[in-house]
Parts: structure tokens; C-alpha cells; sequence
């Protein structure tokens, strides 16, 4: 469906997308993750035809210009910041935005209250878009790049400074268009979104591509063993028997099969006052590739 | 075409709803109007010297003391100035003081005609025979002129009488012309040679200082006042002078808002989301570029609508006014595209485009009317686009140009909108690329 292939751009010396290469089949929910100043919204930029690359090649649905009008067409886009008029309404917002994308009659009214709805903003939808919270904005920023029903979606980190409750809101959002067959690009510095939303994950850092693979691939691969972090209730009679570290009553064990490790010391008659597992996650997967955890 | 007008519709809901921006494009002119339009229509005594042309035919030495007198005047701003040897530079002619009031270069002309013997007639002191015409607009002035020409007339006579031993010979030679005849019957020939005499006896006796104070109300000077709009229309409703620069407020206060428009369609994002969209860059520039031609016209015929029904501002040549109002739009669409590329943020756009036309309305007629203008300015006008939006405004509603005449300040309004608008947008397809 989407095919880049070793794309570049700088700006000055600074090589912000830096021989990019990855690809997205059709119906497939595709994240780029990385910190600030990755280069994410770069590479997107010049998926869509807004940014020109210096070099590298785009392939989209078949077509090799984003710019041409055919391509454009299949393509929605919820940029990173608010892009919205916000003296206009919900309702004139998507129905602007649905109208030069060539929506008319019946069909753009439709697809205007399909919107409104996807966004949770129908009884809000004559409000003037500066009265809305910062989530409401949110919502309807995204529902503005899908009122013309793209095949194609790139979703330019969506949940930036949303509470909780609308982020599972858009959640839900996005696994509904995920089930309707759309081919998604999600970027995000969350690693709980890329893996709650996404097929496969490409991280980010430098304007280079890290590592793609399923999120179970990338742990398995780059993340380590699991780790179980027990508090004894005494002193083990034979400490040198217990894997791990212990440290006073402190037990640490790296693992590969957690659960059986913990099955196994229960059996000898360990007790624990607590007991946690840390499975290996896209943190330890960014810490392992670049020595940094992904927000600092 | 549809896409266009789709983003043209959006930036007039979004202007219409800005508020602050209405205020440039509706209140303020409108406010500037009714202000300045209510004030002029007073007499005019409060407002800056009038430039009057004067021309002497007669270059005596009581018409060069007369035209002293006016060149003293702390109301007037007399043409052509004088060079260093208290000459006048270059002495106008009857012909070109008329053509200079005709074109607005000068509020009035004072031709001091030549003082032949027939017309001299009955006098004590030579009167100058003036021939004045003011421009139409300024007619509230010619009172006041008037009054200020007379004054200066009657300062000669006061000279006069100040020298008694001119005055005593003036008599005398008014009582031989009684003697000659002048078709006066016996009785008051002898009243009026009784008075002279006595009059002659009573300046030869008294000191010349007690005149000093001089006549004060004797009459009106010799002044014949000529109608000089008979080739050219003119007003003398004030609104018709600042309604066309009111005009021009309104389309500037347009220009500045849809030049900071496109800037924050950039910053906002909103612009990426039109050009991810199947537009041609080309469409996104000309929806913008209708959205501020209508928004432009849309104030001017907004305005002339007001001032027609309010103020009887003239609408008799719609043909022209409408070439007036398309070329004055075109004009500035064609700024507002240079004015969007000078700055990458909504305050520096604004800053240099209010500061851009502030000066372009200074100097061309936003706030001094073209015809109250300076000499110097007048010139200084010509780079100004607002001045030529004006000129073809109020050629159309009272200055009576032919189409042909329109032709001039129309096509230098097309001519530099178009050269704009070209230039602007190789800047902004430059800079988004
Ligand atoms: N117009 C520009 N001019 C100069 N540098 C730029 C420009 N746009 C982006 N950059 C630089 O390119 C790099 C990548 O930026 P980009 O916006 O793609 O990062 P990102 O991964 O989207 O980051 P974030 O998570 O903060 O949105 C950054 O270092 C940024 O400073
Ligand atoms: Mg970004």
C-alpha cells in the first residue's frame, strides 16, 4: 500500500529525516515512535506532499506523486498542532474541509454528522471551535482529516496534552477505523499507544530508523528478559540456592518465563510479601537501542 | 472554480466574525467619514492655509502691495513662491492658475486684472479688479476667501489714507472728473464737491496717525467671482470628499486582515490542510485573492451605499464607479499577496503592512483630502496606491470624468495590483516549498 524508500531531508547541516525506509500494507496500523525532534512529522510531511525530501521515493496505493490530485484524495491528515479555524463552528470546519475535498449534497451532509458524531461533538457542533476544550479540539482535528473518507490516515501524534478519559475516547476512535479497513500512520512518543493501537512499529531517533517489527517481535528482539522484583517475608534458609540477586530481603530475578520462575520458588516454600513482574516493554526496547529512555 | 469560492466564503465568515478586523474595514472608515465630512462641511476657518494661485495683469504698485498683503496672510499659502529677490519665481499665467484649480492643485486662483482707465470709474483708492475661482469642493471657503481678499483691498486704502498728501491729490483729481460729468445731475455734483472739499481740508489738518485705525466696513472690494466648473463637475457635499477616502480605509483595513490571514493559516496548520488537499497551490491563492476582492468591494460599495442614501453621495455614473471600485480591489488583492510574504508571523505581517499603508494613506489622501493638499504632497501622492483608488472614486462620483480619463488612475491601479500579486505569490510558493 505505502512504500518509502530511503528518504532524506535536512535542513542546513541538520539531517532531520536521514535515509528513512519502511513500508505499510493496506489495512495495517503502522506507528513511527520516537522522542522529540525524531523526525517524525518531517517523514510525514513528505508522505503527503506538503514538504519536498532531497532525496528517496514515495509510493502510495501505486502512485509515486502525493502532490497529484488522484493520490491526494485518499489521504487525510491530522497534523501534530491544531489545525483548525477556530471562529468557525464544528460543524463549518468539516463541512469546509469536506467541501474541497469535492463533498456535496446529501452525500457531504452525511458524512459532516458522521463526523460530528465520531468526534462526540453533535451537540456541540454550532459552537465556535475556540470554545472547546483542548481534548474537544482534539477529537475534532482528527475527524477533520477522515470527513472525506481516506483510504489512507496519518495521525501526527493525535492525543498530544489530552486527559485520560478523551485519550481512550480517541482510542476507541481509532481501533473503529482500524476495524473499517483504513490504513493508519500513527506517530507518538507513547510507547502504551503503539503497542495498545499498532501492528507494527518503527522507532525513531535521529531521523533514522531503529528497528520495525510486530511490538512483540521488537521486545523479543532488543527488550531483554522480564523482571521479578520479591519481597520475602524472612531470610531464606539457603540463599545460594535462589536465582537472581538478593539484597537483605530484596529478591531480583531476570527471566525469560517469569511465571514458571515464580510457580517454581512458591513451590519450594518461598513466601513473598510482594511480588511484581515487569515484562520488557518499548522502553526498555528505546533504552536497549539508544542508551536514553524515550521522554527526557 | 467551486473549490475557490468554497475558500473564499470561508475567509469572509472568517473576517465577518473578526470582530476586530471589522473594525478597520467597516467602523473605523465609516467613523472617519461622518468625522472629517462633518467638519469640513463648517466654514473651514480651522483648517490648514489655503493654496491660492495669484496672477497680476495689472503690476502696479498697489497690486504688488495687495498681493504682499495676501502673501502676508496667515491663511494663505501663496503661489508661486518668491525667489530670493522677493520675485515670484515663475509667474503664472491666467490660463495655467485656472487648469492648476481645475486639477485639485489648488484650492482657489486670484487673477488681478489690469486697471484700465474706463473701469477705474469713481474711486478714492485703487481697488484691484480681481477675477476669482475656487475649487467646487472648497466652496464652504470661498466666504472666507472672499472676506480675506477684501480685507487685504481695503489695508490699500487704508495706506491711503494713512498719506494724506496722496490722498489730497486723489481728490482733487476725483473732483475734476465730478467737473468732466458723469451724467450726475447739478445738486449732487455740488453735495458731493462740498464734501471733497471739506474732506480735503480735514485731512490737511489733521495728523495722519488718527487713520491708522482705518475704515473698517466700507463696502465690498472689487471682486468678481467666476464659475470655474463649468467644464468639470465638482461637489460641495463634503461626504463626497470623505467618503472616497473612507473607501480606501475600508480596503485597507481588508488588505491587512487577509494579508494576516494567509499567515495564520500557516501558523494555525489550517494551511497544511489545504495543500494536502486536491487543490492546486494556484487555487488556494486565488480563493484567498476572491475572498479579498469581494471583502474589498464588498466595503467600497457598502460605504457608497451608506454615503448615496445618507449623505447624497452622487451614484449618476455606475459604469465608471464600478470600473472605480474593480480596479481599486484589484489593486490591493495585488498588495495584500506582496504584504502576506513579508513577515513569517501574524504580528510581523501586520506591523510592516499598517506601517506600509498608514504611509501610503498618509501621503496619498486617507487623511488630508487630495484636493486640500500641498503642492509638494500632491506630487508625493502619485506613488501612492490609495491615492489613485481615491482619484478614480471620486472621478466617478463628482470630479465628471469621461471614461477615457478613468482610463489613467485605473490602469495604474490594475498595473500595480497585477505586478503585486505576481511578485507575491513567487515569494510564497518560494517560501513553502
Ligand atoms: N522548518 C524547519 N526548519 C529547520 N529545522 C526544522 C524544520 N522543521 C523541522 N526541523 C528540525 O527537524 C528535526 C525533526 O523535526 P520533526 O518535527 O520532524 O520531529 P518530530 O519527530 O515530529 O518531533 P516532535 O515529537 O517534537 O513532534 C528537528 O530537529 C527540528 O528542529
Ligand atoms: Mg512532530
Amino acid at each position: 500500500m505505502i512504500r518509502v524508500d530511503d528518504l532524506r531531508k535536512s535542513y542546513g547541516s541538520l539531517k532531520a529525516v536521514d535515509g528513512v525506509t519502511f513500508d505499510i500494507q493496506a489495512g495495517e496500523t503502522f506507528a513511527l515512535l520516537g522522542p522529540n525532534g525524531a523526525g517524525k512529522t518531517t517523514t510525514i510531511h513528505m508522505m503527503v506532499g506538503a514538504l519536498k525530501s532531497d532525496s528517496g521515493s514515495i509510493s502510495i496505493d501505486g502512485a509515486t506523486d502525493p502532490t497529484r490530485p488522484v493520490v491526494r484524495q485518499k489521504l487525510g491528515i491530522a497534523p501534530q498542532s491544531l489545525s483548525l479555524y477556530e471562529d468557525l463552528s464544528a460543524e463549518e470546519n468539516l463541512q469546509f474541509f469536506a467541501r474541497i475535498y469535492g463533498l456535496h449534497g446529501p452525500r457531504l451532509k452525511e458524512r459532516v454528522d458522521h463526523a460530528l458524531n465520531f468526534a462526540g461533538l453533535a451537540d456541540r457542533r454550532a459552537d465556535h471551535v475556540k470554545t472547546y476544550s483542548g481534548g474537544m479540539q482534539r477529537r475534532l482535528n482528527l475527524a477533520a482529516a477522515l470527513v472525506h473518507e481516506p483510504k489512507v490516515l496519518f495521525l501526527d501524534e493525535p492525543t498530544v496534552g489530552v486527559d485520560p478519559q478523551s485519550r481512550n475516547y480517541l482510542f476507541d476512535n481509532i481501533e473503529a477505523l482500524k476495524r473499517a479497513g483504513c490504513t493508519i500512520l500513527y506517530t507518538t512518543h507513547y510507547m502504551e499507544e503503539a503497542e495498545r493501537l499498532c501492528d507494527r512499529v518503527a522507532i525513531m531517533d535521529h531521523g533514522k530508523v531503529l528497528a520495525l517489527d510486530t511490538v512483540e517481535g521488537l521486545i523479543s528482539k532488543f527488550g531483554g528478559k522480564s523482571v521479578i522484583l520479591a519481597q520475602l517475608d524472612r531470610p531464606p534458609t539457603d540463599p545460594t540456592r535462589l536465582p537472581g540477586r538478593l539484597d537483605g530481603l530484596t529478591l531480583r530475578i531476570e527471566s525469560e518465563h517469569p511465571l514458571e520462575d515464580v510457580a517454581r520458588l512458591s513451590s519450594d516454600g518461598l513466601r513473598f510479601t510482594t511480588l511484581s513482574i515487569k515484562r520488557a516493554d518499548l522502553e526498555t526496547v528505546f533504552l536497549s537501542l539508544t542508551g536514553r529512555t524515550l521522554r527526557d | 472554480m467551486h473549490a475557490i469560492l468554497t475558500m473564499a466564503l470561508k475567509d469572509l465568515r472568517l473576517l465577518w466574525r473578526d470582530r476586530f478586523g471589522m473594525f478597520w474595514v467597516l467602523v473605523f472608515p465609516l467613523l472617519q467619514a461622518l468625522f472629517f465630512g462633518a467638519i469640513f462641511r463648517g466654514d473651514g476657518k480651522d483648517t490648514a492655509k489655503m493654496t491660492i494661485g495669484v496672477v497680476d495683469e495689472d503690476q502696479s504698485q498697489s497690486t504688488q502691495s495687495f498681493i504682499k498683503r495676501l502673501r502676508d496672510s496667515s491663511a494663505l499659502s501663496v503661489e508661486p513662491p518668491l525667489d530670493a529677490n522677493g520675485k515670484p519665481a515663475t509667474p503664472l499665467t491666467p490660463d495655467q492658475a485656472r487648469d492648476m484649480v481645475r486639477t485639485g492643485n489648488l484650492v482657489a486662483f486670484v487673477i488681478v486684472k489690469k486697471n484700465t482707465d474706463e473701469n477705474e470709474g469713481f474711486t478714492f483708492a485703487e481697488m484691484p479688479k480681481l477675477e476669482v475661482g475656487i475649487d467646487p469642493s472648497r466652496k464652504a471657503e470661498a466666504g472666507y476667501l472672499q472676506g480675506i481678499l477684501t480685507e487685504a483691498s481695503f489695508k490699500g486704502l487704508q495706506d491711503a489714507f494713512t498719506n494724506p498728501a496722496g490722498m489730497r491729490e486723489r481728490i482733487e483729481k476725483a473732483s475734476k472728473q465730478l467737473d468732466v460729468g458723469s451724467g450726475l445731475s447739478a445738486p449732487q455734483r455740488i453735495v458731493l464737491k462740498t464734501f471733497f472739499t471739506s474732506l480735503d481740508q480735514f485731512l490737511g489738518s489733521v495728523d495722519p496717525k488718527v487713520y491708522h485705525e482705518g475704515p473698517q466696513a466700507m463696502g465690498g472690494a472689487n471682486i468678481q467671482l467666476v464659475d470655474i466648473t463649468r467644464e468639470k463637475h465638482g461637489t460641495d457635499n463634503s461626504f463626497e470628499i470623505t467618503f472616497p477616502s473612507a473607501m480606501l480605509w475600508g480596503v485597507i483595513g481588508c488588505t491587512a486582515g487577509f494579508a494576516i490571514s494567509l499567515v495564520t493559516e500557516r501558523r494555525t496548520g489550517t494551511l497544511l490542510r489545504l495543500r494536502v488537499a486536491p487543490l492546486q497551490r494556484t487555487q488556494i491563492l486565488a480563493g484567498k485573492a476572491l475572498a479579498c476582492f469581494l471583502a474589498c468591494s464588498g466595503v467600497i460599495l457598502l460605504l457608497l451605499t451608506v454615503g448615496h442614501f445618507v449623505f447624497g453621495v452622487r451614484t449618476t455614473h455606475p459604469a465608471l464607479l464600478a470600473m472605480a471600485i474593480f480596479s481599486t480591489a484589484i489593486c490591493f488583492v495585488g498588495l495584500t499577496m506582496l504584504f502576506a510574504t513579508m513577515g513569517s508571523t501574524e504580528q510581523g505581517v501586520a506591523g510592516v503592512g499598517w506601517a506600509v499603508m498608514l504611509v501610503f494613506a498618509m501621503i496619498g489622501g486617507g487623511m488630508i483630502p487630495l484636493i486640500a493638499m500641498p503642492q509638494w504632497m500632491t506630487v508625493a501622492s502619485n506613488f501612492s496606491p490609495v491615492k489613485w483608488g481615491i482619484y478614480s472614486l471620486e472621478g466617478a462620483i463628482w470630479r465628471g470624468f469621461s471614461f477615457a480619463e478613468m482610463l489613467q488612475p485605473c490602469g495604474i491601479l490594475v498595473a500595480i495590483g497585477v505586478i503585486c500579486f505576481a511578485i507575491g505569490v513567487q515569494l510564497i510558493k518560494r517560501r513553502e516549498t
